[in-house]
């Protein structure tokens, strides 16, 4: 094992040990509460990253996966019956591996096309999710929303099997970007986002790549959306397939810094807990989406390349100048 | 059969808005690669900017296009050197993309805040008339909304073919490098061109909120609309993107009287998947080059 | 060395975010004792699609806690509101009565607007045991859950704001009652399903439907549908409608030259200050539609809430929208409460309102186990250009007439 191998090893495992300890230290049901939003914000943002920050073809379609996930447990509670309870997490991995395997060859014919259109395209497939959800009434219930059976938890922990739920989607999600990053994989989305006629000439199987990647950004994000809708125990097409809920994850990714693997968890943990406090704070302001648009904004013109990656030059530029500070004195010292 | 045509002549009029607001997207992305994803929004600013004119100063609608589409120039000139003119780099379109969306938020935020979130509607006297042509009802505000519209667009391309700064666009659409060599100045053609796309909007605007009730929220349905009618038509092509917007407007008239109105818009963006499965750059569109 | 540091400063904003959330919670030390003031939380759309109504409800709201005050409170305690944006957003509304009950720990909590955010909301305040008075949430999604704790201000469920015209129109001579129906409605879960009950009373009745349809909320142009209804020739246009679809189907149909001779409209026509500018004030006449409440109603309590309203807010008592009314009612019922039980306990509070009437601005209200008031909607008509209560005959100014009358007149 190469030391940065073990390095990044114990990062993650540090930040999952905290991210379980978290619920159980702070065990009041409102901070756990901005916790699951945080978690499900990080997770969402992890996906996103994983197919738009790694290929560079910017989605605007993951909502309609979120949504996706969430009415298909909703639906599968109501005609099925998954029982409640822990179960329907465990079926979570399955239905959003459905869903992501249907996903596809939509993707193969929106990959067809290249970046503007496609994220013209992805942004079309939301508004047929949300469409499909108001028509198709004997599934979904339309208009009126859907309601999900209400788990019986215990009160003083309620919202700690929920945490968890979104802990582990978002450490799933993780792990794999940090497996894709150093792999062969990562590799060929990297060469597809610096130059993809170039990389296809190399003999790279670019459609396959994206593949790969898109299917685990709807894997996430259909996992997430069903967590949400199992929490807040009632959906509806508006607020499942909702713009603001993904516009709020990119944000995010562009916060902590696109293409870096801690950068869309960082922009979480920054800007729900911020969110939540602002709403406390300014609650009865109208000025919400205003200010909402004003930090996206700024963040995309003074900030695009994010925390992380501005940092991180800002670091090497710092330690740059140490040394050339102490190269004329070493010189000196040759002198003297 | 006389449903039928009844749902063109009603497609048809509708498209021909359309087309207007789609013509200013396309416009925009032909000459800098921007997807202009506020057009929306600023199709609804200048409905509420219109309707405040006849509400306030009895302007009417159809006239307040000369005060609205100057105005907006203006702020689309702005928008341009503010916010998009600084995104440069390979990456610049993609943001591009994203900027816009949080401009669309930031008109839809303050609309919301001046105007509140009810549905407005520009009602001038004559909103309510209509005309029997062979016994189809044809509304008179929908057919002036027509007429405008078709005389903006053949203004428009008789600004792109028959003067100096149309030849300078077409130029810089068909080879930046080769325009900037030839002594097109790149950027004063990007900015005003910006502010013309936004005037296309703006003109549409004032003329949308006569025919439609409209609230601060209105843009998202407005703009899945243009992206999908300039997709189809083509990003860039301006004969494209009318052809499509009509296309998209008879589409769904039909299936609002034959199927159901429920129907209606989801069956235009199957329409869209499934051409692009048979010619992913659109009707008139040339493949996009990885920039 | 460097990817430490960075893992170190991301660890670091993580924590000082969270600290910062911690240390607001701390410095809001919660007391939940009978001294203090009462506190109420209520989440409400201050932005976003529902903030329209979510401002009627807060001046209801607040005015109810200024006059309650400014007569010494409830049970020798002040009341203090406790209001929260949840910006239309469900998973906001739900976090806010988080937050309002583990956190703030207030002693009340009083229901959002729209049945979108209710539904959850509701489910949230069942969990701890909290009542949810609530003025808006009157759609299937929220009584569709059966939960013990809810109690809706307004005189009947959303769904049968149709029932008392649809009644009406059973009980008319043969000779003048229409034989045909249309049934545009509003893809929406205040709007469709009010036109579906009354399409099933009316069908019972032997009242032929030649047209139905559900358009989607942005379908922004109701030509064809109204041209297809125009070509069906109904003597009953019945819409499940909301206020801007209510207002085109209205217009198109002054486009169409189709006016049919009797038109009922659940949205739209029953707001008093805009439908006329929106339509045309001589387009207005013989429409029918639905309402709760309206400013000269003799309910418990009304005249001094339209008299204070007028006083805080200025304006006029026919611009006075019923969601600050039906809001102003869920303070009313906590009011009738303390008198009665003396006490704002939540077990007894939800014990208390499952029997007995409880009057309020809205009517006296009373509801059956999962909260669904018992009462009537009322209807109301255009007659020489006011919008009057015509039925139910206890509560009506005029009695309803018919045929409508053609456009323009």
């Amino acid at each position: 094992m190469s030391r940065a191998t073990a390095a990044g090893l114990a990062r993650g495992g540090a930040f999952a040990a905290a991210g379980i300890a978290f619920p159980f230290v702070f065990n009041q049901a409102w901070i756990v509460n901005i916790g699951v939003l945080t978690l499900m914000y990080a997770a969402l943002a992890t996906a996103w990253n994983l197919f738009s920050g790694y290929t560079g073809y910017i989605t605007l379609g993951q909502a309609a996966f979120f949504g996706l996930g969430a009415y298909t447990l909703g639906i599968t509670f109501q005609h099925f019956g998954i029982g409640s309870g822990y179960n329907p997490f465990y079926a979570l991995p399955l239905v959003g591996a459905g869903i992501a395997i249907a996903s596809l060859p939509i993707a193969w014919i929106a990959l067809r096309t290249r970046h503007m259109t496609f994220a013209i395209v992805t942004l079309t497939l939301l508004f047929i999710v949300q469409q499909l959800a108001f028509n198709l009434r004997s599934l979904t219930k339309g208009s009126t929303g859907l309601m999900l059976p209400t788990p019986h938890f215990a009160i003083d922990s309620y919202d700690t099997p929920f945490y968890l739920a979104m802990l582990a989607i978002l450490l799933a999600g993780l792990s794999l970007c940090w497996l894709i990053l150093r792999s062969k994989l990562g590799l060929m989305l990297l060469a597809i986002r610096e130059d993809e006629e170039k990389a296809r000439g190399l003999g790279i199987r670019v459609t396959g790549a994206k593949l790969i990647a898109w299917w685990l950004m709807v894997w996430l994000s259909a996992m997430v959306g069903g967590v949400w809708a199992y929490y807040l125990t009632f959906i509806y097409p508006e607020s499942s397939v909702d713009p603001l809920v993904m516009i709020g994850a990119v944000l995010m990714t562009f916060l902590g810094g696109r293409g870096t693997l801690w950068g869309p968890t960082v922009g979480a943990l920054v800007l729900v807990p911020a969110q939540q406090y602002m709403i406390t704070k300014l609650g009865a302001s109208r000025l919400y989406l205003v200010g909402y648009a004003a930090v996206f904004m700024v963040v995309l013109l003074l900030l695009p390349r994010g925390i992380l990656p501005s940092l991180r030059s800002a670091i090497d530029a710092q330690r740059e100048r140490r040394r050339t500070h102490r190269e004329p004195r070493v010189r000196e010292e040759a002198h003297a | 059969m006389h449903e039928l045509v009844q749902a063109i002549i009603l497609g048809i009029l509708v498209g021909g808005i359309y087309a207007l607001m789609a013509s200013g997207l396309t416009l925009v992305f032909g000459i800098m690669k921007v997807i202009n994803v506020a057009q929306g929004a600023l199709v609804i600013l200048a409905a509420y900017l219109s309707y405040a004119l006849f509400s306030h100063l009895h302007i009417d609608p159809f006239l307040s296009i000369l005060i609205v589409t100057p105005a907006m120039f203006v702020l689309g000139v702005a928008v341009q050197l503010v916010f998009v003119r600084s995104l440069r780099g390979p990456d610049g379109s993609e943001l591009s993309l994203l900027v816009t969306w949080a401009l669309a938020l930031g008109i839809e935020g303050v609309l919301s805040v001046i105007f509140k979130t009810n549905f407005r509607v520009t009602s001038p006297s004559y909103a309510d008339n209509s005309w029997s042509i062979f016994g189809y009802q044809v509304s008179e505000v929908r057919v002036l909304a027509f007429v405008a519209s078709a005389v903006l667009l053949l203004a428009l391309s008789l600004l792109l073919t028959r003067t100096r700064f149309g030849r300078a666009v077409r130029a810089t659409v068909q080879n930046p490098t080769a325009a900037t060599l030839l002594g097109v100045d790149a950027n004063r053609v990007q900015t005003l061109s910006f502010g013309l796309g936004v005037s296309m909007a703006a003109a549409a605007g004032a003329v949308y909120g006569v025919i439609y009730p409209f609230n601060p929220g209105s843009h998202y349905d407005l703009i899945s609309r243009l992206l999908s009618i300039v997709v189809l038509g083509g990003l860039g092509s301006l004969g494209g993107a009318v052809f499509a917007a009509l296309a998209m407007g008879v589409i769904e008239a039909i299936v609002a009287v034959k199927i159901s109105p429920v129907w209606s818009s989801f069956s235009f963006f199957v329409v869209l998947i499934t051409f692009l499965l048979v010619r992913p750059q659109g009707i008139f569109g040339v493949r996009e080059r990885v920039l | 060395m460097t990817r430490k540091t960075l893992a170190r400063l991301a660890a670091l904003s993580g924590a000082a975010a969270l600290a910062a959330v911690v240390a607001a919670a701390g410095s809001a030390a919660p007391t939940k004792g009978s001294a203090g003031p009462i506190k109420i939380g209520i989440s409400l759309s201050l932005s976003g699609d529902f903030s329209d109504p979510g401002k009627f409800a807060q001046q209801g709201y607040k005015l109810w806690a200024n006059t309650v005050n400014a007569k010494g409170g409830i049970l020798g305690r002040k009341v203090q509101l406790i209001i929260q944006d949840d910006a239309s957003s469900p998973t906001q509304a739900a976090t806010n009565y988080q937050n309002f009950i583990t956190k703030n720990k207030v002693d009340l909590v009083f229901g959002p607007f729209s049945t979108l955010l209710t539904a959850p909301s509701a489910a949230v305040a069942n969990r701890y045991g909290y009542a949810f008075i609530e003025p808006a949430g009157g759609g299937p999604a929220v009584f569709d859950q059966k939960l013990h704790n809810v109690f809706f201000t307004q005189p009947a469920p959303v769904v049968e704001s149709g029932d008392v015209f649809a009644k009406w129109i059973i009980s008319l001579p043969k000779s003048v009652r229409p034989k045909t129906a249309a049934y545009p409605a509003l893809d929406d879960p205040f709007s469709s399903p009010i036109a579906d009950r009354m399409r099933g009373m009316l069908e019972k009745a032997g009242i032929k439907t030649v047209y139905k349809t559900i358009y989607a909320s942005e379908t922004v142009d109701m030509t064809p549908i109204i041209s297809k209804i125009a070509a069906a020739k109904p003597d009953l246009v019945v819409g499940g409608t909301q206020a801007g679809d209510g207002y085109s189907i209205v217009k198109a149909m002054v486009q169409a030259k189709f006016s049919p001779k009797f038109l009922f409209l659940s949205n739209g026509p029953n707001s008093p200050g805009e439908f006329p500018s929106k339509v045309g004030a001589k387009n207005v006449n013989g429409i029918f539609s639905a309402s709760d409440w309206f400013p000269q109603a003799k309910t418990p309590g009304n005249p001094a809430f339209v008299k204070a309203y007028l006083k805080a807010y200025g304006g006029t008592a026919a611009a006075i929208d019923p969601g600050s009314a039906e809001a102003y009612a869920v303070g009313q019922v906590v009011e009738a409460l303390a008198a009665r039980i003396h006490s704002i306990d939540n077990k007894k509070v939800i014990a208390a309102l499952h029997s007995g009437t409880w009057p309020t601005v809205e009517g006296t209200l009373h509801w059956n186990a999962i909260g669904e008031p018992q009462g009537q909607e009322l209807l109301m008509e255009w007659q020489g250009g006011k919008l009057n209560p015509v039925l139910p005959a206890g509560v009506a100014t005029s009695k309803p007439t018919y045929p409508k009358p053609g456009w323009g007149k």
